[in-house]
């Protein structure tokens, strides 16, 4: 490992120097907005409004609506549109209403008068609690392909769970019922929906999670967290409660004994892809946001960057990669949301938890600049490597030889603990590197594979038709099950 | 870094039997804050110092001291990016480093031993767990100031007053030995309504003039030897610092600092400073404009962002002290304040004056319960419970309610704002739709009332009752008092033991106001 590190360090370097090298402004563009002066814009979530206009709720328990965000920004215009609320985290427009989730409820906002202010918060569920802990946030997703929207309610800080369902996700049905349906949430981050409508949300690193965690909530699943594990009693439809994991071992062993444990989609690898993963978005934008549809879009506060997913599925479970996509936004991402034209709009705040942006909170959009970078596109696992694609062409020579390649692979302590290091190292060979004939993929062939483990490859040899390198040249594998073929 | 944390260990046990013991500093981490306690201490040149750290948050931190002048941030953040550096539970190996902590896990201590720098300065200290700098961080000031208050001693007095009491005519409700030999408030659970006199020794180091900075809230008065060398009486914030000149003869003195708190926030800082050392606190609390350089201390402050109240409504639901659960703030234009229960589904608290300073909940990751800012806080029913019952008889126990827990048998359905911004709430109860909403008459300084008007649609209960208010209630000529602080006006109401009760029906109505205040007896 240490001479890897040192061969990244040399690697890094050049790229450093050779200032011609393609950089990721060239190719996403980040416009920061002014907010308005009188509030401290702390966006936590963000949603879209009929005739092109956003919503953006607040940390400080605001709601407003934009106007003009998609164009110049000397031309964005906010009105406030709700104010009083409890942190929210979580917005759904549906059928000329706003919904909000916050601390204690959800609820449905409308302006009945039409001055552009709600006037109306009809409480539609707030049958889960609350006990006074600054950690119990509850986060909140659109309406889901069923018409239910999702609520992940944070511990009583990291531990345990002093209130009702803290600790769980539910669902909420059209008519109000809240529906106990995932035990095992830790400190959400935020939440989202694939492409067909799955859904997903990030947690962080802190017991029973070695690292910020992708996660895919289905009813009857046990996420990871045993500290909620007492809100069975109260979720008959859950069935009995699970054994309780196993401390200070690891997650693939743990799912052989406790059958509702679901293992994380993707480890947002700590301290690499970030720190404090929040808000999750899929580019739905049929290719205005660039070559990257259907992929998630996975924000982490700490480190104030963008991270992108790719997920397949493997033997009924979900699995995927994460590859670096965007850093420089200039606070801790909390609320994301894609328009139809592709454009990423991203806000969020540093307070509590500290943001590398530097600003104390953000409301900013992301553009595509129309050119395609060299990247790894997909990434699948195959029985005995990974199939790699790429967004544009390769040199064959260079993606032809595994020299261009490093593999490592290691996973967590799954402990009771705060954290864990990188534990269990394998290192692989890469045995062969075949290009495909649309010279745009890649077979590479393993000596070995890791059930469970985090394959991390790195692929700075690999070179473009066109002799740039890969603009973000690592990955991180999630490999939580080996196709059989 | 192991080097020299054993080479300022093994001069420390090479001057053991000679050296003095060790200055212990203890530091102890804010459970969900993501902050130290103590942010600002001071040794003197060469001392050696035992620092005790204690984690009682529920992540790990750390504690690394560093030279003067070293950006802690941007090495905090520069030191993540290191991916060797989880591996070193995110220490930065920096040769500024002087000394630290190893990562001290949730709920654990450690004890650590080094000798302060011989340099005079101002030494950084900071948690450099990813993120953390940012915000977790102090300053360790080697500096020639004289130690501080010695055989410090408190007296605690329970009371309400609206300026210094003479203490002496008083019976102190409780004694103490003060901790760590500074000056502070938290020594009971008392938060509201109270006094505490402080005694000490200060051993001026030489015969000279000597400046003291003052500031409190509420009211404070500082006498040496007896002597009164600053005060700043009367009822206010901390945000004035006051300063008293006196000339002291060399050796030690005696302090005595008087004070008291009526209600919301409760500081004291006190400081001095002599002709050879810089301005030194002797309260735990350093004030923010005494901060080196006067810059602002960015931290745990619970002032700052109050929230006014203009031609409309200004809501805020959050954590507030003493207003049952998820209560739902409202400052209504005109100074009336209340805070409405979304659990209870009931008036939880009035005030007036000032509606509610947001700091606390805005300012870090915000938890806590914060009180309002105004003034004449009353509970009308007491803690908080649910409006309606049915009852046996009226004489039966009013049901009682934990404040974290949804009322039994209410559903809150939320509320709708009217043309002018006023809140109506709506719940339902035994199948009855409940409004509950509230208007304004006046100025709630000078006589004004809030109005209250529950309206009931549906079939109501037998023998179901509305509690008005609970406590010590009075007849007066045009209704009640309650507890002596609010009058409450309510046609049909009837006292039952503690509990002034009316019977549910379609339409309520409750005239609250303040009696004229008394003039504070000089």
């Amino acid at each position: 490992m240490k001479a890897l590190t040192s061969t990244l360090l040399v690697l890094v370097t050049a790229a450093v120097v050779r200032a011609e090298n393609p950089k990721e402004s060239d190719y996403y563009k980040i416009t920061t907005f002014d907010t308005p002066k009188e509030t401290a814009l702390e966006v936590s979530s963000i949603e879209l409004l009929p005739g092109n206009k956003l919503a953006l709720g607040t940390r400080r328990g605001e709601i407003w609506t934009v106007s003009g965000a998609e164009g110049d920004p000397a031309k964005v215009e906010y009105k406030l549109f709700a104010s009083g609320q409890h942190e929210i985290m979580g917005l759904a427009w549906k059928d000329g209403s706003l919904y909000e989730t916050c601390r204690y409820e959800v609820a449905r906002l409308k302006d009945e008068d039409g001055d552009g202010r709600a006037d109306t918060f009809a409480t539609v569920t707030d049958k889960w609690g609350v006990s006074g802990d600054s950690h119990e946030y509850a986060f909140g997703t659109r309406f889901d392909k069923n018409g239910d929207l999702w609520v992940t309610l944070c511990l009583t800080g990291s531990f345990g769970s002093n209130i009702d369902f803290r600790g769980w996700a539910l669902r909420v049905k059209p008519d109000g019922s809240l529906i106990p349906a995932c035990s095992g949430i830790r400190s959400p981050g935020g939440m989202g929906f694939d492409a067909a409508g799955e859904v997903y949300y990030t947690d962080n690193q802190g017991p029973w999670h070695g690292a910020c965690t992708l996660q895919h909530l289905t009813p009857g699943t046990f996420q990871g967290h045993p500290g909620g594990f007492k809100w069975y009693d109260k979720a008959p439809n859950m069935g009995p409660r699970p054994v309780e994991p196993k401390n200070k071992s690891r997650m693939v062993t743990e799912r052989e004994r406790v059958k509702e444990l679901v293992p994380p989609v993707v480890y947002m690898v700590h301290g690499k892809i970030g720190n404090s993963s929040s808000f999750i978005v899929c580019d739905l934008s049929n290719g205005k946001f660039g070559p990257f549809q259907k992929q998630l879009f996975v924000a982490d506060q700490s480190h104030s960057n963008i991270s992108r997913v790719f997920v397949e599925e493997v033997n009924g479970i979900k699995q995927g990669v994460v590859f670096p996509f965007l850093k420089g936004l200039k606070s801790g991402p909390i609320g994301g949301r894609m328009n139809d034209s592709g454009q990423l709009f991203a806000g969020g705040s540093d307070r509590g938890w500290g943001a590398s942006g530097g600003k104390p909170f953000s409301f900013e959009r992301v553009d595509w600049t129309g050119k395609v970078p060299f990247e790894v596109h997909e990434m699948r696992a195959k029985p005995d490597g990974f199939e790699i694609t790429f967004t544009e062409p390769v040199d064959p020579a260079t993606a032809s030889s595994p020299a261009s390649y490093k593999a490592r692979a290691f996973t967590y302590i799954y402990q009771g603990d705060y954290g864990s290091p990188e534990v269990d190292d394998v290192i692989p060979q890469i045995t062969s590197a075949v290009v495909g004939a649309d010279n745009k993929s890649v077979r590479l062939t393993f000596d070995k594979l890791t059930k469970g483990h985090i394959h991390e490859l790195h692929l700075d040899g690999v070179k473009s038709a066109a002799g740039n390198p890969v603009l973000h040249p690592v990955a991180y594998y999630t490999l939580n099950e080996i196709p059989a073929k | 870094m192991f080097r020299s944390t054993f080479l300022l260990l093994a001069a420390l046990f090479t001057a053991r039997g000679i050296a003095a013991e060790p200055l212990v500093i203890n530091i102890k981490t804010i459970p969900a804050k993501m902050l130290y306690d103590v942010t600002d201490f001071t040794v003197k040149p060469g001392a050696e110092v035992k620092l005790v750290f204690e984690n009682l948050d529920d992540m790990p931190h750390n504690w690394v001291l560093f030279e003067p002048g070293v950006d802690v941030v941007a090495l905090a953040n520069k030191n993540v990016e290191d991916p060797e550096a989880v591996k070193r539970d995110f220490l930065p190996l920096d040769k500024r480093v002087l000394a630290h902590s190893k990562a001290v896990p949730p709920k654990a201590r450690e004890e650590i031993l080094f000798k302060a720098p011989a340099k005079v300065g101002v030494y950084p200290f900071v948690c450099t767990f990813p993120g953390h700098a940012a915000i977790m961080q102090g300053k360790m000031r080697v500096s020639l100031a004289p130690p501080g208050l010695t055989g410090l001693k408190f007296a605690l007095y329970l009371g309400s007053w609206q300026k210094l009491p003479d203490f002496a005519a008083l019976k102190p409700h409780r004694e103490g030995e003060v901790p760590d030999g500074l000056i502070q408030i938290k020594l009971d659970d008392y938060k509201n309504q109270f006094g505490i006199v402080y005694s000490g020794k200060l051993s001026a180091p030489k015969e000279g003039d000597y400046t003291f900075s003052l500031a409190g809230d509420d009211g404070v008065r500082l006498l040496i030897d007896g002597k009164r060398v600053v005060e700043h009486d009367g009822v206010h914030g901390s945000g004035e610092i006051k300063e008293g000149k006196i000339k002291l003869t060399a050796g030690e003195h005696e302090v005595r600092l008087e004070y008291f708190q009526g209600t919301g926030e409760a500081e004291i800082y006190v400081a001095w400073k002599g002709a050879d050392f810089p301005n030194t606190a002797l309260s735990k609390w350093v004030h923010p404009e005494a901060a080196v350089g006067g810059k602002k201390k960015k931290g745990n402050s619970r002032t700052g962002i109050p929230l006014a109240v203009g031609t409309e409504p200004v809501l805020y639901r959050n954590f507030i002290a003493n207003a049952g659960g998820r209560p739902i703030g409202v400052g209504y234009p005109g100074g009336f304040n209340l805070a409405w229960s979304a659990a209870q589904m009931n008036l939880a608290l009035v005030w007036r004056g000032e509606f509610i300073d947001a700091a606390l909940h805005w300012i870090d990751r915000g938890g806590g319960e914060q009180p309002p800012l105004g003034e004449d806080q009353v509970r009308p029913v007491g803690d908080s419970s649910v409006p309606f019952a049915v009852l046996a008889n009226p004489e039966t126990e009013w049901p009682k309610t934990d404040k974290n827990q949804l009322a039994a048998g209410y559903d809150w359905k939320g509320y709708t704002l009217d043309a002018k911004r006023f809140p109506t709430f709506a719940y339902e109860w035994s199948g009855l739709k409940i409004t509950d909403r509230f208007d304004t008459a006046g100025q709630a300084a000078t006589g004004g009332t809030l109005l209250r008007t529950l309206q009931l649609v549906g079939t109501i209960p037998a023998n179901a009752y509305f509690r008005v208010a609970s406590g010590n209630i009075q007849p007066t000529d045009a209704g009640y008092t309650v507890e002596g602080a609010l009058n409450v006006a309510v046609a049909g109401a009837k006292v039952v033991g503690r509990n002034l009760l009316v019977p549910a029906q379609a339409e309520i109505k409750i005239t609250y106001s303040w009696p004229t205040k008394a003039e504070p007896v000089q």
